[in-house]
């Protein structure tokens, strides 16, 4: 930690020049190969006004100081090149404020590399989405940190659309939280849960849980429904053809999509 | 609460589903979810044109990506020449033994489907829906939407030029209409105990056949008990369709009003196999000897379809001496197979189950010959 945090005062004078002057050569010294340096170097020079080449050596800087290797910094910079114009004391805010909500340094780093978008997630965004999630869904500390780490997506998820999937799950598959967790929903789409549910549900494998929490059946666990491919959920749990699913799917968006039309979505109270 | 709120506790639509589960379930064992999502899924309809109508529907349609599924069938599955009968044997049910029919000319080829009736739809896998039909400059209407599967029935009767026809439980008149396409029925008795149904069959029929076509001579309208014919007109007509009613499956899963699966019409609903059993036992008085009759349900349910027919044929023969033949279909209904899913190897009649990629049904049929 220590080390790094002198590379980035090293660094930061640089930063403040004209981006003409980030040279290959600083890039070199941060690890880069000549080839990623230059990949690098390229893709600066392109940036659009100097504004946003001006943050590039601190974000490179607060990528590295994450412990993220030079190739996934560059990865991830590919995917999410929004990243570049982050001003370095807002990034700096969201790392730390990701750190006080749980992840850890392994977690954290691995968070960024998979979802680098969370990183242009401003705090107070953040704070609401796990305000909503603690107070709305009543998920605990742990299960929120859990659900950052597993499904950073979630962040930036409209609030209303989340709400609506965690109803569905909850009142209408009789899923608690623990089991929302285990299963990584928030990595699905809502279209993606309800889907596979109602296909379930209208095949006579799936009944939502009376008053009582009792079902006649033996609902499949909401894991074996969401984290197989299409195949395995079709032979293995829907027991159902990859035709019948594909016209159900088709029947299902129409269906919806005439619903909303007349108004017939469930209210938010 | 938000997803349970404002339901009743058990609306007859759960009702119906919680039966279908218990009976069908055992009765189609492994097919029953397949079944299951479809009855529970937006159905499938046919478009039966309407030869009366000068509207330019059937180029519309095939523009559109619809297929006349009555002229698409399978090449390889044509009827053999020598069709087979299955034979109603002594003794309490009916024997599948398979004898070979004598009734020369009563054999079903696909020559002898009627070259009038059209019924289109679109392919398996489909799901576009039809627009309403519009009307002609003479005010009729271009096709007639019904579940494709209902055709089959008046295809498999076998209408043939002038023919005297009585279609037993006609309203609100989809398959009335699908005989009156064949345009060879010398005369059609068409009945309905419901007078506010044959009201609503009148006014279908005035709104696709030509008002020449619907006098006096050619078509009778009546709302007698059809439990009844066998007393008023007996060996009369040569085709009777009896297409009762039942469960009907698919709308007790969908609508709560007016469903049969109410509390409060248990006892009409577990009467039903007596009334259809006494519907088809008149429709076989009604026919004349080497008349044919075609009893049909749009219900799953044994109980209502091989039961029923099984204990007509053997009361017409017990109390009235009517010796019957059960009509293999088999021929008939594998040229369909494009088309529709058909239950595999019924005992007795033929069954067009709903499968998502082609929601049509469920439609029992079961065709018998009067022997005397
Ligand atoms: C399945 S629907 C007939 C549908 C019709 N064949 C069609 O294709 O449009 C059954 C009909 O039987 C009629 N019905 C009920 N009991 C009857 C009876 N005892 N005699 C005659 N018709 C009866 C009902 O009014 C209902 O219209």
């Amino acid at each position: 930690l220590c080390s790094s945090t002198s590379l980035h005062h090293e660094l930061s004078s640089p930063s403040k020049k004209p981006d003409t002057e980030l040279s290959l050569r600083i890039f070199l010294d941060m690890g880069f190969t000549d080839t990623q340096a230059e990949q690098l170097h390229d893709t600066v020079s392109k940036l659009r006004g100097g504004s946003a080449a001006k943050h590039v050596l601190s974000t490179l800087t607060a990528l590295f100081a994450l412990g993220l290797n030079p190739s996934s910094v560059l990865k991830l910079l590919d995917k999410c090149p929004e990243l570049y114009s982050v001003k370095e004391p807002q990034l700096q805010q969201r790392i730390d404020n990701l750190r006080k909500l749980g992840l850890g340094e392994g977690s954290i780093q691995r968070v960024v590399a998979y979802y680098p978008q969370i990183l242009t997630v401003p705090v107070k965004t953040v704070k609401t989405a796990v305000g909503f999630l603690r107070e709305k869904c009543l998920f605990t500390v742990q299960q929120v940190t859990d659900i950052l780490r597993d499904s950073p997506a979630v962040l930036t998820e409209n609030l209303g659309q989340l709400e609506y999937k965690f109803q569905y799950v909850y009142f209408r598959m009789g899923v608690k939280q623990g089991e929302m967790v285990k299963s990584r929903l928030f990595r699905f789409t809502l279209d993606e849960v309800r889907h596979r549910h109602s296909f379930l549900e209208r095949r006579g494998l799936y009944q939502t849980p009376d008053k009582k929490g009792q079902t006649v059946i033996l609902n499949p666990k909401l894991d074996s429904i969401l984290s197989v491919d299409q195949n395995t959920f079709l032979t293995d749990v829907a027991l159902a053809s990859a035709e019948e699913y594909d016209v159900f799917k088709r029947l299902m968006a129409r269906e919806w999509h005439e619903q909303e039309q007349e108004g017939g979505r469930i209210e938010a109270d | 609460e938000k997803w349970a709120a404002t339901r009743a506790k058990y609306p007859p639509t759960t009702l119906a589903l919680q039966h279908f589960d218990a009976t069908y379930g055992v009765q189609l064992g492994q097919q029953w979810p397949s079944v299951r999502v479809a009855l529970l899924s937006e159905r499938k309809y046919g478009a039966l044109f309407n030869n009366f109508s000068h509207d330019a529907a059937l180029a519309d349609l095939e523009a559109l990506g619809c297929r006349d599924f009555i002229r698409d069938i399978d090449a390889e599955a044509q009827p053999c020449p020598e069709q087979e009968s299955k034979v109603v044997a002594e003794g309490e049910s009916i024997c599948v033994s398979m004898k070979k029919s004598d009734a020369d000319g009563q054999q079903l080829s696909p020559l002898q489907l009627s070259p009038h009736i059209k019924c289109l739809v679109f392919p398996r896998g489909d799901i576009t829906r039809f627009k309403p039909a519009k009307p002609d400059m003479l005010g009729l209407l271009g096709y007639y939407l019904m579940d494709a599967a209902s055709v089959l029935p008046c295809l498999a009767l076998n209408v043939q030029e002038g023919h005297n026809v009585l279609d037993l439980c006609a309203a609100p008149g989809g398959k009335s209409l699908a005989l009156l396409q064949s345009q060879c029925i010398g005369f059609l008795c068409v009945n309905d105990s419901s007078v506010s149904r044959t009201t609503r069959l009148k006014k279908v029929l005035h709104s696709y056949v030509p008002k020449q076509l619907l006098t006096d001579e050619k078509l009778r309208v009546t709302s007698f008990d059809g439990t009844k014919w066998g007393e008023i007109e007996r060996n009369t007509f040569d085709r009777v369709l009896v297409d009762v009613p039942c469960t009907t499956d698919r709308h007790s899963l969908m609508e709560d009003d007016n469903n049969i699966f109410s509390k409060i019409r248990t006892g009409e609903r577990r009467k039903l196999p007596q009334l259809q059993a006494e519907l088809l036992l008149a429709g076989i008085q009604a026919a004349c000897p080497g008349g044919e009759i075609v009893y049909s349900t749009c219900t799953l349910s044994q109980n209502q379809n091989m039961s029923v027919v099984e204990q007509a044929v053997h009361s017409a023969r017990e109390n009235h001496g009517i010796h019957l033949q059960v009509v293999d279909l088999q021929p008939f209904t594998h040229m369909f197979r494009k088309t529709f899913n058909f239950a595999p190897d019924l005992p007795v009649g033929e069954m067009v189950i709903p499968h998502l990629t082609a929601n049509f049904g469920p439609i029992y049929m079961c065709k018998l010959r009067r022997l005397t």
